[in-house]
């Protein structure tokens, strides 16, 4: 058989037909797209997920399931059970097994948005993604009492600038009717995007959590009680309670000593998580949504080979005269069988490359927007073998289905005499 | 019943032949040729004949029932279907009714087709086959501008030409032609009958021109009918 004489007339057939197979190959080329971002988008969602948090070895909260904790104190979903008393911390702090600490107290929100009571430690020693720390985008960290440093998606969808002056709700939930009026924050920094939920909260001092909590009983202010912001300035205070605490340990070894001591404290109910495993348990629960996925993914191939079986059949029609023709002039049936496949083979070529180049784009032009949107951070790489794997599997499955229509003018092509083009 | 009387081997021999589509078909037999090389042969028919029966049988492309074909002194039908389809290559050009042409390819490219099949026949062409192709266009009158476009933008006259270059390029031994002139007017049918003989002359090659058309057979060194063949 002639490859190159094959190669050469597969060449110039798809380029003769290049008005309807431009179409197939859009068809082709855009679900190849979905499929590889499919598959992207799921690395990345899972990398994104598992890079929520790290190089924090324990997060100390009170006693519940390690879901719960997880959930609470790093994604801002559900409400702490309980507190953990200051003394409680205060001692954590002595642990010289522990090297450092970053206290949180959740429970009041900013139009659904949480309020993170926190310290400078937050901002020293809180990591995520590949041991990213956070990062100032405007103005600085809080210092006063009455500060508040914003996430990067609170500054952008609520369009927050430094010197902003901001009204906490008392409690979650996007409408709360309980307002901290009397002591507004000030603005004095935004944080840089993160793709995780830091992005999706405002944090404050533990100083202005107790300030503004001054005078409230029962989730509700008491006329002539509250604190002015002068006043507040003037004091000192000291939390009576946090809600759960980050820890890093200096030896990564006694992290499960430590986990257990905490867990068997008599002196208060504490439970110590490791964030990647309760992320990973986090993670199979939401399996089922990822399997859904991969159904659809394999819908999209299915579809795709579909659509590709059913040109290169109304194509077959098309051409009984050329092939009569080559047959006449020498051509034996398995040159013109291979026609087919090497066509089919070339346009699924063809397909997945605009479908790289495609993706990529997709991917460069909305990157910001999700990061900016969602929170979500889909940064462009190189793909990895899974995907390659994904990608090649296109062209070979051009491959076998081509041999379908390929096999078909074969036998027909073997048994029709001169001039014949089987139409009758 | 026609024969190559001349002292050169003979290009092509049919002796006894009969085909049936299927076991429940009639058997159709065929007239006897023996034709020397360089020889024309007309062979009258009208439609229903099995003319194109008898142009697939000796194209190697269907088998007969019975019977042989001898072209060049080998018997085609002992060969195997790929040496057949390699044979077709090598010695045989055809010229169908219409509809000749593989319509993605320049007129060019379609009369050097034969030359990238066939080594036999790439070798036969002076200096290579592209020379070969312009020679062949410029003698059956294509207009050289016409050359590098595609054929569907030429004339059905024009493409019958090409044809016919195609047919002739490297020399093959042998012209199968079904009914070539059906499509075109008297003087581009006559203009087209010249043309092709001539070039075959030039080259020694046998030209065998299947057609109802009975006005025709006079260009031709020999004819025969084709007379429906039932038996």
């Amino acid at each position: 058989m002639k490859a190159a004489l094959a190669l050469s007339l597969a060449r110039a057939s798809l380029w003769h037909r290049r008005k309807v197979l431009a179409l197939v190959c859009l068809t082709l080329t855009l679900s190849v797209t979905l499929l590889l971002g499919i598959q992207y988008l799921r690395t990345e969602v899972k990398q994104s997920f598992t890079n929520t948090i790290s190089d924090t070895d324990l997060i100390i909260g009170a006693r519940s399931g390690q879901l719960n904790l997880l959930l609470y104190t790093v994604f801002h979903i559900g409400n702490a059970t309980n507190n953990i008393r200051w003394s409680t911390f205060k001692q954590l702090e002595q642990d010289e097994r522990i090297d450092w600490l970053i206290p949180i107290s959740l429970g009041d929100s900013y139009k659904g948005y949480r309020v993170v009571a926190t310290d400078e430690r937050m901002l020293t020693h809180f990591r995520y993604g590949q041991g990213h720390a956070l990062a100032m985008a405007e103005g600085q960290w809080f210092d006063g009492v009455f500060d508040v440093v914003a996430g990067a998606s609170v500054a952008k969808s609520l369009n927050h600038r430094i010197g902003d002056h901001i009204v906490l709700s008392h409690g979650g939930g996007r409408t709360s009717f309980s307002n901290h009026d009397q002591t507004p924050f000030t603005v004095t920094g935004i944080l840089e995007p993160t793709g995780t939920p830091v992005d999706q909260a405002v944090y404050i001092s533990l100083d202005g959590m107790e300030a503004m909590h001054i005078g409230w009983s029962s989730g509700v202010a008491i006329p002539g009680r509250t604190l002015t912001p002068e006043q507040a300035e003037e004091r000192t205070f000291t939390p009576d309670a946090i809600t759960a605490a980050f820890a890093g340990l200096d030896r990564k070894i006694l992290t499960f000593r430590v986990q257990r001591q905490i867990n068997e404290s008599t002196a208060e109910p504490l439970s110590a998580i490791l964030p990647g495993v309760a992320l990973s348990e986090l993670w199979r629960l939401m399996g089922q949504f990822e399997r859904a996925l991969l159904g659809i993914t394999g819908f999209v191939v299915i579809t795709s080979l579909i659509g590709l079986v059913a040109v290169l059949l109304t194509l077959q029609a098309q051409r009984a005269h050329e092939i009569a023709v080559l047959r006449a002039i020498g051509a034996s049936p398995a040159l013109i069988a291979a026609l087919y496949v090497i066509e089919c083979v070339l346009l699924a070529l063809v397909a997945s490359a605009l479908a790289l180049v495609l993706g990529a784009g997709v991917i460069l032009a909305l990157s910001p927007w999700l990061l900016a949107e969602y929170g979500l951070y889909i940064p462009l790489r190189p793909l990895d073998h899974t995907e390659w794997l994904m990608l090649a599997a296109v062209p070979a499955a051009a491959l076998l289905v081509a041999l379908l229509p390929a096999l078909s003018t074969w036998r027909q092509s073997r048994s029709l005499g001169l001039g014949d083009t089987g139409e009758k | 019943m026609p024969s190559g009387s001349r002292t050169t081997a003979p290009a092509l021999t049919v002796s006894d032949l009969h085909f049936r589509w299927s076991a429940d078909q009639p058997s159709l037999s065929f007239p006897d040729i023996r034709l020397a090389a360089g020889e024309h042969l007309f062979i009258h028919g009208p439609s229903g004949s099995g003319k194109s029966t008898f142009l697939s049988l000796l194209a190697g492309m269907l088998s007969p029932e019975s019977g042989t074909i001898h072209m060049l002194g080998n018997d085609i039908h002992k060969a195997r279907a790929g040496d057949r389809d390699r044979f077709r290559a090598d010695h045989i050009g055809v010229i169908f009714q219409q509809f000749n042409l593989v319509p993605y390819l320049t007129a060019e490219t379609n009369v050097t087709l034969p030359c990238r099949l066939s080594d036999s026949r790439r070798d036969a062409t002076h200096p290579n086959p592209m020379a070969e192709a312009h020679r062949l266009l410029t003698a059956l009158t294509i207009p050289e501008d016409h050359w590098h476009r595609k054929v569907t933008e030429l004339s059905i006259g024009q493409q019958q030409r090409v044809a016919a270059a195609r047919a002739l390029i490297g020399s093959p031994e042998l012209v199968l032609a079904d009914e070539p002139t059906s499509a075109l007017d008297t003087d581009n049918r006559d203009r087209f009958l010249d043309l092709l003989l001539t070039l075959a002359e030039e080259r020694n090659t046998s030209v065998l021109f299947v057609s109802h058309d009975r006005t025709l057979a006079p260009h031709f060194h020999h004819q025969i009918e084709l007379d429906g063949g039932v038996r």
